[in-house]
């Protein structure tokens, strides 16, 4: 699912005779990711008696896949301009809080709920853009600013309060499975489906890659880099929103702390999953597969009784080796071509 | 910050009017926002209660925002900021439990294993050419990890209990305290004057020192400064050390502020390590900082806090008004950036 404006720079810059399609396969990163995800899973599996492979398991490491995977892509739609957005965790957060108190105080129905948590990720992430748009300061320091008001929104909507109980039918849909699959994984699935197809096949997503590969050439070209900017905020937004829903439906309960643990989480999967922090480059399989390397690790964390602290030790230097390798390999085609 | 009103005189371009100094906007705001304070809550100025603790967190977080100014310099992020005082702070926790160390070899062991993180950042930096917020990000997860590790080994919980002596005295004391004859100093924490000279030292390192200028010169254009000469890469493992340095000095600072080395300290940098240089000025693009403007950031967050907090705001409207100050103050200043260039001023 890479996005080809990468394929077609490569085939650009590759020699005349084009390698054949098998190798310019095997030579992806996703390929690599992917190749590390079925060899974790498969050493985890064997290293647990089988354990992985039982129904409730399995479900398990599905189930908690969909919400970093989806975070990932959030943070990944803001560096396709080559911007970032710190608020996306405490964004999910504040949508899972609003979209609870709506269903438990406000008696409003799951489905408008889960409308209203959207549409308000998609409208904090619009008031981003804008802001980013209009005063022209840098989008770190902009949603830095936004981060810190909507942690305290968020605190604001129950206080240290934790509602739970809200809405029967969110929480069996967070439960069901279809497939042997869980329900929530899928929809995280048809969620990522539709960001690639948006970069892949239309023109506002080739628009915005454009802008985050070049801003210069991008306006020469005729594209609006404004339009593209708050376009990329506001769909990281409503992914967060997107997200938000996920939560509600497999935690069963929310409080004020929910979306903590997420903002270091969704850098680390584009950036393992090979999205530049530049822009101009995206990875929707990358990002997901990241996520799921990542989900290994915090699962090899449980099965074995590790300390807690062990994974972030891992993911960091994780993070770090794939950047190495990368920059080290970008250094030695240099030198042979 | 005031923009209109004060006509622009007709001076040399060379010379910034008085509105156009982004600095004197802060401290119009500072008055103002003291001034508010104290008008609403009388118990603003009161010394014990308010003014004393004050000035100990205006001292530690003017450090933390100068650690993270010593990379803005570049136009790099330091995310690791926290964790590195973290891990700085454990060492300096380390020397004193197992090997009783005295007050100043601590704090020298911690600052130069902060230094010691830096540098090793600024080298991978520096060498792979990577982005540096993702090489930092990555140590920060890494050292997230390490310094619970580390303490879970050491310590019987999440802090040393020892501390060495003259550190507590660092926490309660003020000048105030040390008289002689009839002549007592003033009522300002003694972790002050530590805070005041690592102000003076990275303002006099980045005006005066070629070091400094050098670096600043890598920061406006890392080309160009290859290209005169400037050992580039060693100026950039440079600045990550200060910024380590810095951050190691600032977690030992929150710890005598604390009381104890404690695996919790450099939790919440990250934030204030950007508010600060960022309302102060200081741009994230490189190449020109501000340490004054840093301090007065610090201060006039720090203000805000308190006022706040003695207005019995709950946490969560704190954060709120600090967001939301910190939008309005970018926003004026960027007014005022344009109001600048449209009157021919370069500010």
């Amino acid at each position: 699912m890479t996005s080809t404006v990468e394929k077609t720079t490569r085939a650009a810059t590759a020699p005349a005779a084009p390698p054949s399609r098998l190798r310019r396969t095997v030579r992806t990163s996703e390929f690599t990711l992917a190749t590390l995800a079925v060899i974790g899973f498969v050493a985890l599996t064997l290293t647990t008696d089988g354990n992985m492979l039982s129904a409730g398991t399995l479900a398990a490491f599905f189930r908690f896949l969909a919400v970093p995977m989806i975070i990932g892509l959030a943070q990944m739609v803001v560096l396709a301009i080559g911007q970032m957005n710190l608020s996306v965790g405490v964004l999910t957060g504040f949508c899972a809080m609003v979209a609870a108190w709506a269903m438990l105080e406000a008696g409003l129905p799951a489905p408008l709920a889960v409308l209203a948590a959207l549409l308000l990720g998609a409208a904090v992430g619009l008031g981003n853009g804008l802001l980013v748009v209009f005063t022209r300061i840098n989008a770190f320091i902009v949603t830095l600013a936004t981060m810190t008001i909507i942690d305290g929104l968020r605190y604001g909507v129950n206080g240290p309060g934790t509602y739970q109980d809200y809405s029967a039918g969110l929480e069996e849909l967070g439960q069901a499975s279809l497939l042997g699959l869980p329900v929530v994984f899928l929809i995280a699935c048809a969620v990522a489906a539709m960001v690639w197809f948006f970069f892949a096949r239309t023109v506002p997503g080739r628009h915005l890659l454009a802008s985050g590969g070049s801003p210069f050439a991008a306006r020469l070209s005729g594209v609006s880099n404004d339009r593209s900017i708050v376009l990329a905020h506001a769909l990281s937004g409503l992914l967060a929103g997107v997200a938000a829903v996920l939560t509600l439906a497999q935690s069963g309960s929310v409080n004020a702390t929910i979306g903590d643990d997420l903002l270091l989480p969704s850098f680390a999967a584009p950036i393992i999953g090979g999205v530049a922090l530049a822009g101009g480059v995206v990875s929707v399989l990358g990002t997901s597969l990241a996520a799921f390397i990542v989900r290994l690790v915090d699962v090899a964390q449980a099965q074995f009784a590790i300390n807690r602290r062990w994974v972030d030790l891992i993911v960091g230097a994780v993070v770090l080796g794939v950047v190495l390798s990368g920059a080290i390999r970008a250094k030695l085609s240099r030198r042979s071509s | 910050m005031k923009q209109e009103e004060t006509t622009p005189e007709q001076r040399p371009p060379a010379r910034l009017p008085l509105w156009a100094n982004p600095r004197i906007g802060l401290v119009v705001l500072l008055i103002a926002l003291i001034a508010l304070f104290t008008t609403l809550r009388p118990a603003f100025l009161n010394t014990q209660l308010t003014l004393v603790p004050m000035q100990a967190d205006i001292s530690v977080y003017a450090v933390v925002g100068l650690s993270q100014l010593a990379v803005l310099s570049l136009g790099h992020m330091n995310m690791a900021v926290g964790r590195m005082a973290a891990m700085s702070a454990f060492a300096s926790g380390l020397l004193h439990d197992r090997l009783d160390a005295p007050l100043l070899v601590a704090l020298a062991g911690g600052l130069a294993v902060g230094a010691l993180l830096g540098a090793l950042a600024g080298l991978v930096i520096s060498r792979t050419g990577v982005n540096s917020f993702v090489v930092t990000l990555a140590l920060d997860f890494a050292l997230i990890g390490l310094v619970s590790l580390l303490y879970a080994t050491f310590t019987d919980g999440v802090a040393f209990n020892g501390l060495p002596a003259g550190m507590s005295a660092l926490r309660t004391d003020t000048f105030a305290d040390y008289c002689a004859g009839d002549v007592c100093g003033p009522e300002i924490p003694l972790l002050a004057p530590i805070a005041l000279i690592a102000v003076l030292g990275v303002g006099l390192l980045f005006r005066w020192s070629r070091v400094g200028r050098e670096v600043l010169m890598t920061g406006a254009n890392a080309k160009a400064a290859e290209l005169s000469g400037i050992p580039v890469r060693w100026r950039v493992v440079q600045a990550h050390a200060l910024s380590g340095l810095l951050a190691g000095l600032a977690g030992f600072l929150l710890s005598a502020n604390n009381g104890s080395f404690s695996a919790g300290v450099g939790d919440g940098f990250l934030l204030p390590s950007f508010l600060a240089p960022v309302l102060g000025g200081t741009l994230l693009v490189g190449g020109a900082v501000s340490v004054l403007g840093t301090v007065l950031g610090t201060a006039i967050t720090q203000v805000i806090y308190k006022g706040l907090n003695l207005l019995q705001f709950q946490v969560d409207e704190l954060k709120l008004y600090i967001g939301l100050v910190l939008l309005a103050a970018l926003s004026l200043d960027r007014l005022r950036h344009v109001l600048a260039e449209r009157r021919g001023v370069p500010a």
